[in-house]
């Protein structure tokens, strides 16, 4: 047993105990809340005050609820230091980030993360630098809003490649920007992602959750939005000749589906597949390194790291009509055969085909 | 039908807000409080009423003897204790026993309860507060347990680990006894008003600091001591058992706990923890294995605690910030909600 190191006073010897809270971060703030007016602008019903984080910024960007604000120079101290994030930020819509503010109410009680780990602030300051590459690096034009529910739990299921996971930012990213109230997609990834310094960080405070079923049950249990790409890693080490051809589906989403009585909305993905043209998997090398796949692209591993960003491609996203399989079934998807399970999965490949086939 | 209930640990920080509470709970008669130091300040009007509910006795828990003694007492007898609330070995303690060698403490006190509960006759409640951490983590920064997931049962868990998981194995193969109705229930980290953190193992380190791998800050999820004592006293009325998780509404980054119980906090490079953990489990024996640049540094949980709601009706009222305290700093602070 390692020897405790405490505080010296006990927190219930009587003495020790405060009475009183002092400034209590509990009590409602007096005044009009930039964050609950910017969710009523929204048309959003604003949460209880107690949800409201404590010692951090509101929810919703500053320079969204007062103009005179955002026309105001900003002190001088802040002057070069976030200068290229105040450049960044300025090429996103007063509207867009409304909406990624509007995000805040997914954090639980007092601390201003969620679970999982989801920062509504941490995902405001990096939004402006996902808005730029969907607006003018990867140019994503998109369509079918309109399949993706407005409430309750969903599964987006899409097609993955390229190398980097940069189609699934672009999704989460859409749907910020497309869905009515603004619902944030929580991408299911690979364990192996967790396993990497500040890459794990970044994720879990962009909503993305570690793939197990036990995260999967508890998003769609509290009416989330999750998006998983069942081809899994074997998708991104597609190589060029296999593009826009699916690896075979995981059948764990359709479990969870069934479960929680969720559709499946099937995405289709559009120019992931050649934002980095694999021309070679090493696999080998890739198992000795403990990487899920060693690519070599036209680009990587020749100029190092820089070799793996990807090709300004144009992406196409297009979201089809719902599937509800869950109206099938009566019975709870532990009693259905394993075969019921897997004929379900490539059912939905096969719906995801054929939109990347339609749409490419 | 009132209870008279055998507290453990009753001077450490979650017993003593335990006694309180019991003390004031219509449903509880006598309360036995048994600890390893002397009887804290706070117990002095308890003792002192004029109606005497509790009593209190200084036993080493994890000495066959005393607790031999303890459970063959005329004090025990006499009290007609028939629930035992187990909590585990937590918060400072000067005066603390010696440990005893090859086994920790926290084994040793679980063996010798359920024995002697298993043995004494009139005991039919056993409700013991465990830890979360006993469960696998798997890579991320987030994962949620429910009370199926699996346990950390890999050979180079820490030491410390490893007495939670034994322990917590221990009840558990007795969770079916017929005459003997057991709870466990697996704690989140607990804190207390003022900045107190209890049963966390980065919280725990002797040098006071919260020390991780650099690039990972896992979620640890909160339990206010109030809401965890609300927890043992329902699940010893509930008459259910069974093994339950209990966390509250918040879960924060460790950074940011360490920051609101103002530890200082250390970042280091993964690789240089690991070595110094292997540097230390070299000279200083299998004991010394610490957890640093372990799992549980570097990955985080959080608890699904739907079946403690469902079949306990527990439900966290307390809140987790922060607030200013009278010097101006701003600490953790728990208030109801």
């Amino acid at each position: 047993m390692s020897t405790p190191t405490q505080p010296p006073a006990s927190p219930s010897d009587g003495k020790a105990e405060p009475t009183a809270l002092g400034s209590n971060p509990f009590d409602p703030p007096s005044g009009p809340d930039p964050f609950v007016q910017g969710l009523e602008e929204l048309g959003l019903d604003p949460p209880p005050a107690a949800l409201r984080p404590v010692g951090e910024p509101p929810g919703l960007d500053d320079r969204g609820t007062a103009e005179a604000t955002a026309h105001a120079p900003p002190p001088l101290s802040e002057l070069g230091r976030s200068e290229p994030l105040r450049v960044l930020e300025s090429l996103v819509p007063e509207d867009v980030m409304r909406r990624v503010g509007a995000l805040a109410y997914l954090a639980d009680g007092e601390s201003a993360y969620d679970r999982f780990g989801f920062s509504p602030e941490v995902t405001r300051r990096a939004f402006p630098f996902f808005y730029a590459l969907y607006k003018y690096y990867f140019r994503v034009e998109s369509e079918g809003h309109e399949h993706i529910p407005a409430r309750g739990p969903a599964a987006l299921c899409s097609n993955h490649a390229g190398v980097l996971p940069f189609d699934a930012a672009m999704i989460v990213a859409d749907t910020i920007m497309h869905t009515d109230p603004p619902r944030l997609a929580r991408s299911v990834v690979d364990t192996w992602a967790g396993s990497l310094p500040w890459i794990n960080v970044l994720y879990a405070r962009g909503g993305q959750v570690t793939g197990t079923r036990e995260n999967c049950t508890d998003l769609l249990d509290d009416q989330q939005l999750i998006l998983v790409f069942p081809e899994g890693v074997a998708g991104v080490r597609k190589t060029i000749s296999d593009r826009y051809q699916l690896r075979p589906f995981r059948v764990g989403f359709v479990e969870q589906a069934l479960a929680a009585r969720a559709p499946i909305v099937p995405t289709a993905v559009i120019g992931s597949e050649n934002q980095m043209p694999v021309l070679f998997n090493f696999e080998g090398l890739a198992k000795r390194l403990g990487l899920p796949a060693f690519p070599i692209t036209p680009t990587f591993p020749w100029f190092g790291p820089l070799g793996l960003l990807p090709y300004p491609v144009s992406y196409r996203i297009v979201y089809g009509e719902p599937l509800h399989l869950h109206e099938r079934y009566d019975t709870p998807p532990d009693e259905l055969d394993s075969s019921v399970i897997e004929s379900l999965a490539r059912e939905v490949q096969q719906v995801v085909q054929e939109l990347v086939d339609r749409h490419r | 039908m009132r209870r008279n209930v055998l507290v453990t640990h009753a001077d450490a920080p979650i017993g003593r807000r335990l006694i309180k509470s019991l003390y004031y709970d219509k449903r509880v008669d006598r309360i036995l409080a048994v600890g390893a130091g002397p009887p804290p300040n706070a117990f002095d009007r308890f003792l002192a009423a004029p109606v005497q509910r509790v009593a209190y006795a200084r036993v080493d828990l994890a000495r066959h003897r005393s607790v031999h003694d303890l459970f063959h007492s005329v004090r025990l007898r006499e009290a007609k204790i028939d629930s035992l609330i187990h909590l585990p070995p937590h918060g400072p303690r000067e005066d603390g026993p010696p440990q005893l060698a090859g086994l920790a403490q926290r084994t040793a006190e679980a063996r010798l309860l359920l024995h002697y509960c298993l043995e004494h006759g009139d005991i039919r409640r056993l409700v013991v507060l465990g830890s979360a951490f006993v469960y696998r983590l798997v890579p991320g920064n987030s994962n949620r347990f429910t009370e199926q997931s699996e346990l950390d049962l890999s050979p180079n868990v820490p030491a410390e680990t490893r007495a939670w998981i034994d322990s917590d194995m221990l009840f558990h193969n007795e969770l079916h006894n017929e005459r003997l109705g057991i709870t466990l229930l697996r704690s989140a980290t607990v804190v207390a008003s003022g900045g107190f953190v209890f049963m966390n193992p980065s919280f725990d380190e002797s040098t006071g600091r919260c020390i991780r791998p650099m690039g990972f800050d896992p979620m640890c999820a909160l339990i206010s001591d109030k809401d965890a004592v609300r927890a043992l006293a329902l699940a010893m009325h509930a008459n259910v058992s069974g093994i339950f998780n209990i966390a509250g509404r918040e879960a924060v980054p460790m950074s940011r706990l360490a920051e609101w119980t103002a530890r200082g906090e250390l970042a280091l490079p993964g690789p240089l923890l690991s070595a110094i953990s292997h540097g230390l489990h070299l000279t200083r024996g299998r004991r010394a294995r610490s957890l640093l640049g372990g799992v549980q540094q570097r990955y985080g949980f959080t608890l699904d605690t739907s079946r403690a709601r469902r079949e306990l009706g527990f439900r966290p009222v307390y809140r987790v910030g922060r607030s200013r305290d009278g010097d101006g700093r701003l600490r953790l602070e728990t208030a109801r909600a």
